[in-house]
């Protein structure tokens, strides 16, 4: 402990900024930021489960190989919340975390923030060959490069990154792991014996009980010629065992049978049990430290399998506040990495996430509350936003120690994110640390809890998703029904040249009743501000000889909502929204052909079956 | 070749030792495993019990650093900031080479565990594997060493190369072509070999294959002929900035006074035929610096925010009728102008000159983007001979990268290659077919590292060339001016030093084959080699070869391959693959209950493509539609007898499906990869649906009359004849088990 720990931190503060000071580097601060990778990640989980559990809050941000594979895969203004889980959920299982910064925190005196941020390096490597927790995973060149120019260091993730496991794939490893396993049996009543499992029960016994006797006059002669002691190493004698049946008989034989012999399962390649290794201890005492033995290593292992899981579970059962900026892509990376896989539907999502992080808490949306803030995206801007229009003094204090090196320092976003968080808690007038000793966790931020950002609109509750609104700048809600997907026209032709080709073809479809966007340089989507406009639109243009027949003689096709949720709903999205929608329109045309022909396949077989 | 490597020794030991200690999968069992995109199982037990050695990896603190005393510097490593220089060195080398030998490492080799390359995949199966690796995977590393014969001395010159690459996309409209997939275990590989992550992504050289070249190029005149034909004014929008700040409005107006303020004084000077030029009458008109642009006069805009410029060009256009707002690309940064123009013509004129300019410079732009391609386009204007060892995937990673998409089959794909590549030769052909090279190697293992170590040692361990037997071919090493004729860098796995060896290990074999290095003839048209040329293992495992010259595939005989084990007749008509059965059903159970039904002898063999999932051989080829019929009809059923059918246990829990052969050809081209086979064919399966549908909608009529589930007997006998005939059209009775699910 060093004299004076209040001096040295405030000291250690100060060198910072100047250090910035000096530096002039656009990021401004360079404030030190524990760098955890493989070689200190035991010491410092220890350290951060002290820090959470001191803390009101804890903020989290990753940083990945990748976002989106093509244009349309981003979050567009017209997406429902379903369709943009969906599009989240594509990324989270394609692209891989690379660093992982947490951040417990807490706001005392509503200015100071105290912080204690963490980054992770995180690397998916088959530690314990089982093919887990990932075979392979995809990376976006231009993401990898604006990292790479941020200083980011591949090598020292892909070297000494820190691996894990989700908790789905644990459960499914540990039939995988080649060690002895001792617990997580339990022993049944012994209920109805067969005639089989007597007989292996008494063959087994007497094998054991021989063994034992064996075992301890070996022993005494050998202790009376050689004079010596037994050091440490106790006997052991393996068991083949062909069927979970026999494991559960020699256990109940050994404990009923002998009390100083513990059992041990051997498991198997691929899950089971291959054999039961008896273990002959000296005496009760000696069981017992065995068994604690046994219990620690088992421990161990778990550990050494969770990996950097281990801070998620922290996080989990701290209960405390999560504050993200991006939740949903945050979240569903997090719950696919180091939860469970990705469940199909927004709502089961939501559940199994809520079940684990009771208390999500979206920077984004708390912006919201500020202003029309869809622009400010980014956190940095998100904060000089703040700072040019707000009155919000937050003075950060970050008492630990750690290189402020540059290129060895990441993670400052999580610090930033705290940051953010801080100045819209004073802004909005929310006190965080009376909130946090509330024992229902913060009431006045309660509402802002588990909104799951989704850019430009977000959802409390998914039973509106059938309104959207449409552009950024035009919050008016809209139904889905009113959007239609047009492709087939030139590419790059520009959005306004589509909507005079529109207006030019028919009178129904004057300027005012309709708009179109470029979702990317093959397709648009036409938003109709009448009802019933779009259905007109579908079916005219796909009879092909009705009015638009000059459009559909161009060449342009048309689909409405439906088609689109179904192409984000599939396995792969494809590069191009147009190629995707068109397959998909194809097969729906296709699928109506297969219900007659599925009927006339049964008339054969029945009138085969009367010729019979 | 990192990641295939490591693929081919864990992967094979994985394989190999099923059921012991899988955990050896990590060590450094050197290369004796070797080289296929997945291992067989048998042999693989057999081929590693033999030559199970141990070779220290010698860890270098860095990859390129010295590990003998002996003559030892680092190969010519070349990243962003000298490829341009380089590249020129290389042009002058390949130019003067015999041959030139090539060498890739990549992020990863299969994308899934069952893409790994199996006993029972066709030729076709097996092009799809590879082209599904070389379309996921990138290229980080790219080895190339010309060798040229040097009479004087009697001796190799090589140039080894080093290619750091990174897909970096530098043209175009985004392509998601560029993204990549890594596997996991090949990045490790990499890693463990200290392959330099940041060097590659920070200073890796980017490309741009030919066809995304013209893609661009064909974009960029189109665009550029529609600017063409719309004319300057009247179709581009004046985008309104809205004026909403105070402060907008007042710079704004103030920038309207200075501009008219200048613009008339220019009108005034030209009234006066003074040649004064308005001087800068106050500080702000500083950022108002009059100059000629294009012979017009200008004012340069210095100093303005990317805001206020959009409202500067509003003003002009909205305020300015003879006067333009130009942008163009400046030496470092883009720069703008206000340009007065005597008429209207003389502003279409210059919007035209700029255009023009613009153009030009993007087209520059492409030209430079063309980047690490211009030494694949050396290599295939020089028509070179290609050395490589055990290349196929190397050269399908080429033809992806460099060229353009690949074609769907083998056929289309072999005439690409030839048509870029016409010679190549394959050293792992050369050493497995050579008798004499095979005597020379002691039939040990034809790994890369291993083969070198023995026709090579003189090289390998760094001795001088003093005292050497007879029959060695000397190297000598030129990087830069560093000459040396005892280089030895000893970086295995990277790309150049590999690339090295193989040119090593054929200079030798050419050796041993008695093949005068001297003679002025070409190496290429040499006789001895002409058994050898353009011949690639498709498949080395399997001794799959495949000719890119003439497009055939031959298995290799026995005769070449002593340890090998040949493998028995694989009947493709004959198999069918079942998937999503019971976790607990293992391969003796499956044949077991399928032998209750069919007959004891009826399963020829069953091997197990993953845990989910199986080849069954059959030993006729009806026994495929009458076991998928059988399945179809019991699953319809669901009554009491069926519970008690020797199937039941294969069909519990009502996940089973089972097809055809051309149903899992169908799914190996398919570009989704999941993990597990049965995910997989379910995945692809949600497209396959229609497609199968499809099909039967086409073949109801011709069945209709005689084939139903029940009167299996005709369609026994249609059945055999629909499986060998074309690969499209899908037999009957895999359809009805599709429907099925």
């Amino acid at each position: 402990m060093p004299p004076f720990p209040m001096l040295r931190r405030r000291f250690l503060c100060t060198q910072t900024s100047n250090l910035s000071l000096f530096n002039q580097k656009p990021v401004g601060r360079q404030w030190p930021i524990k760098q955890v990778t493989k070689s200190n990640f035991s010491d410092s989980l220890h350290e951060l489960k002290n820090k959470i559990s001191d803390s009101d809050f804890v903020a989290v941000s990753l940083q990945n190989t990748g976002s989106y594979s093509s244009p349309w895969h981003r979050l567009l203004p017209f997406d429902t919340a379903e369709i943009a889980y969906l599009k989240a959920k594509y990324a989270a299982e394609r692209f891989q975390i690379l660093q992982f910064s947490v951040c417990p925190f807490s706001v005392r005196a509503s200015n100071k923030l105290t912080a204690y941020p963490f980054n992770f390096h995180l690397f998916p490597r088959d530690e314990h060959k089982i093919g887990m927790p990932c075979y392979s995973f995809s990376c976006q060149p231009s993401y990898l490069t604006s990292m790479a120019q941020e200083d980011f260091d591949f090598n020292v993730c892909i070297y000494d990154g820190i691996s894990y496991l989700s908790r789905a794939q644990e459960s499914a490893a540990k039939g995988q792991m080649e060690n002895p396993v001792s617990s997580g049996y339990v022993a049944q009543s012994p209920s109805s014996r067969s005639v089989a499992d007597n007989v292996f029960v008494e063959r087994i016994k007497s094998r054991v009980g021989h063994w034992i006797s064996a075992y301890v006059l070996v022993n005494s002669l050998r202790k009376l010629i050689l004079g010596g002691e037994d050091y440490g190493l106790r006997p052991s004698l393996n068991i083949d065992v062909c069927s979970e049946r026999q494991v559960q008989l020699v256990f109940e034989m050994v404990k009923s049978g002998y009390e100083n012999v513990v059992p041990l399962i051997i498991p198997a390649k691929g899950g089971g049990a291959q054999a039961v290794r008896v273990v002959l201890t000296s005496s009760k005492e000696d069981r017992d430290l065995l068994e604690k033995e046994l219990q620690n290593m088992e421990e161990e292992q778990s550990k050494r399998v969770r990996g950097f899981r281990e801070v998620i579970d922290l996080i989990s059962t701290s209960r405390k506040p999560v504050v993200a900026h991006k939740s949903l892509n945050d979240f569903t990376f997090i719950h696919s990495k180091f939860l469970a896989p990705l469940p199909s539907t927004m709502d089961e999502f939501r559940s199994s996430l809520h079940s684990v992080f009771p208390n999500i808490l979206d920077v984004n949306h708390l912006m919201k509350e500020i202003g029309p803030l869809n622009k400010y995206t980014n956190v940095p801007a998100a904060i000089s936003y703040l700072k040019r229009n707000f009155f919000a003094p937050i003075e950060i204090e970050i008492p630990q120690k750690a290189s402020v090196e540059e290129s060895k320092n990441h993670g400052h976003n999580v610090v930033r994110i705290s940051e953010l968080f801080a100045k819209l808690c004073f802004i909005l007038k929310i006190a965080p640390e009376t909130e946090t000793h509330n024992p229902d966790g913060p009431s006045t931020l309660k509402c802002y809890s588990n909104v799951l950002n989704l850019g430009s609109n977000s959802f409390q509750d998914s039973n509106e998703d059938d309104d959207i609104s449409a552009w950024t700048h035009n919050p008016t809600k809209i139904s889905i029904n009113n959007l239609l997907f047009l492709w087939g026209f030139r590419s790059g032709t520009s959005a306004r040249r589509l909507k005079n080709l529109l207006c030019k073809s028919h009178e129904k479809l004057s300027e005012d009743v309709f708009d179109v966007r470029l979702v990317d340089k093959n397709c648009a989507v036409v938003v109709f501000w009448k009802t019933g406009l779009s259905e007109w639109f579908l079916t005219t243009i796909d009879s092909g000889d009705g009015e638009l027949r000059e459009l559909a003689a161009e060449g342009l096709m048309a689909v409405g909502y439906e088609a689109y949720k179904r192409v984000c709903k599939s396995e792969i999205l494809g590069a191009d929204l147009a190629d995707s929608l068109a397959e998909f329109d194809r097969e729906a045309s296709e699928a109506h052909t297969e219900e007659s022909a599925e009927v006339y396949w049964n008339n054969e077989l029945m009138i085969n079956l009367d010729d019979l | 070749m990192g990641g295939k490597r490591w693929v081919k020794e864990a992967g094979g030991i994985w394989e190999g030792s099923d059921g012991a200690s899988q955990s050896r999968g990590h060590e450094e069992v050197s290369e004796t495993v070797k080289e296929d995109i997945g291992m067989k199982q048998h042999w693989m037990v057999r081929a590693i019990s033999k030559t199970l050695t141990l070779i220290p990896i010698p860890f270098h603190s860095s990859r390129a650093s010295f590990s003998s005393p002996s003559s030892s510097f680092a190969l010519k490593n070349v990243t962003r900031s000298n490829f341009e220089l380089s590249l020129a060195d290389l042009r002058r080398h390949v130019r003067d080479s015999d041959f030139v030998s090539i060498d890739l490492e990549m992020t990863g080799v299969t994308s899934a565990p069952w893409r790994e390359s199996f006993e029972f995949d066709r030729f076709d199966v097996r092009y799809l594997k590879v082209k599904d690796s070389a379309e996921k995977f990138a290229v980080v590393q790219f080895g190339v060493c010309p060798f040229r014969w040097d009479s004087t001395k009697q001796s190799f010159i090589a140039h080894p190369h080093n290619f750091y690459i990174f897909p970096r996309q530098e043209v175009g409209a985004y392509d998601p072509s560029y993204e990549f997939l890594c596997q996991t275990a090949s990045i490790d590989f990499l890693a463990k070999y200290q392959f330099d992550f940041n060097l590659c992504v920070k200073e890796g050289i980017s490309y741009l294959s030919r066809a995304l070249e013209d893609a661009a190029r064909l974009h960029l005149h189109s665009t550029h002929e529609d600017e063409l034909s719309e004319s300057p004014c009247t179709t581009k929008e004046i985008k309104d900035v809205p004026l909403v700040r105070m402060a907008d409005i007042l710079f704004v107006e103030r920038m309207r006074n200075k501009i008219s303020e200048w613009h008339d004084d220019l009108l005034q000077i030209r009234n006066r035929r003074s040649s004064q030029i308005p001087e800068d009458s106050n500080d702000s008109m500083n950022q108002f610096q009059t100059i000629f642009f294009r012979m017009r006069p200008a004012i340069k805009l210095n100093g303005f925010t990317s805001r206020q410029l959009r409202l500067i060009k509003s003003v002009i256009q909205k305020s300015f009728k003879d006067l333009a707002y130009i942008r163009v690309n400046g030496a470092s940064c883009l720069e703008q102008f206000i340009v007065y123009t005597n008429s209207r013509r003389d502003l279409e004129l210059l919007m035209k000159e700029v255009k023009g300019d613009l153009c030009k410079e993007a087209e520059m732009k492409i030209g430079a983007a063309i980047g690490f391609r211009h030494v694949i386009d050396l290599l295939s204007s020089e028509q070179k001979l290609i050395v490589g060892h055990n290349c196929f995937l190397d050269i399908a990673h080429v033809c992806r990268k460099f060229v353009g998409p690949l074609p769907s089959n083998l056929e289309e794909y072999v005439t690409l290659v030839q048509k870029n590549f016409p010679y190549i030769i394959d050293t792992k052909i050369l050493l497995n077919a050579s008798n004499v090279l095979q005597l020379k190697m002691k039939k040990s293992s034809t790994s890369l590292s291993k083969a070198f170590a023995i026709l090579c040692p003189h090289i390998a361990s760094g001795v001088s060339s003093s005292g050497l037997a007879p029959s060695s071919v000397t190297v000598e090493v030129q990087v830069d001016d560093m000459r040396s004729s005892n280089w030895n860098s000893g970086a295995k796995h990277e790309a150049g030093y590999d690339a090295f060896m193989t040119g090593c290990i054929f200079a030798q074999s050419c050796s041993h084959l008695n093949i005068d290095f001297s003679s002025h003839s070409m190496l290429m048209k040499e006789e001895k080699l002409q058994k050898y040329i353009n011949l690639l293992y498709l498949s080395w495992s399997c001794g799959d070869i495949v000719n890119i010259k003439t497009g055939g595939t031959t298995t290799e005989s026995s005769a070449f391959n002593t340890f090998k084990i040949q493998p028995t007749k694989i009947l493709f008509p004959n198999i069918a693959i079942i998937w999503g059965f019971p976790s607990k059903l293992k391969a003796r159970e499956i044949k077991e209950s399928l032998c209750k039904v069919f007959g004891l002898t009826s399963v020829t063999s069953i091997y197990h493509l993953d845990r989910t999932a199986v080849f069954v051989q059959f030993n006729k080829s009806e026994l495929v539609s009458d076991f998928l019929e059988l399945k179809s009809r019991l699953e319809k059923k669901n009554d009491a007898i069926s519970v008690f059918h020797p199937l039941s246990e294969l069909l519990e829990g009502g996940n089973t499906r089972a097809a055809s052969y051309e149903v899992y050809k169908e799914i190996c081209g398919s570009p989704i990869s999941k993990v597990l086979f049965a995910d997989q064919a379910e995945a692809v399966g949600i497209n396959l649906n229609t497609k199968l549908l499809e099909n039967k909608v086409q073949e109801n009529g011709s069945f209709a009359n005689s084939q139903s589930p029940i009167d299996t007997k005709t369609a026994d006998i249609k059945q055999p004849l629909k499986c060998t005939s074309g690969s499209s059209k899908f037999p009957k009775g895999e359809m009805l088990d599709i429907v099925s699910c």
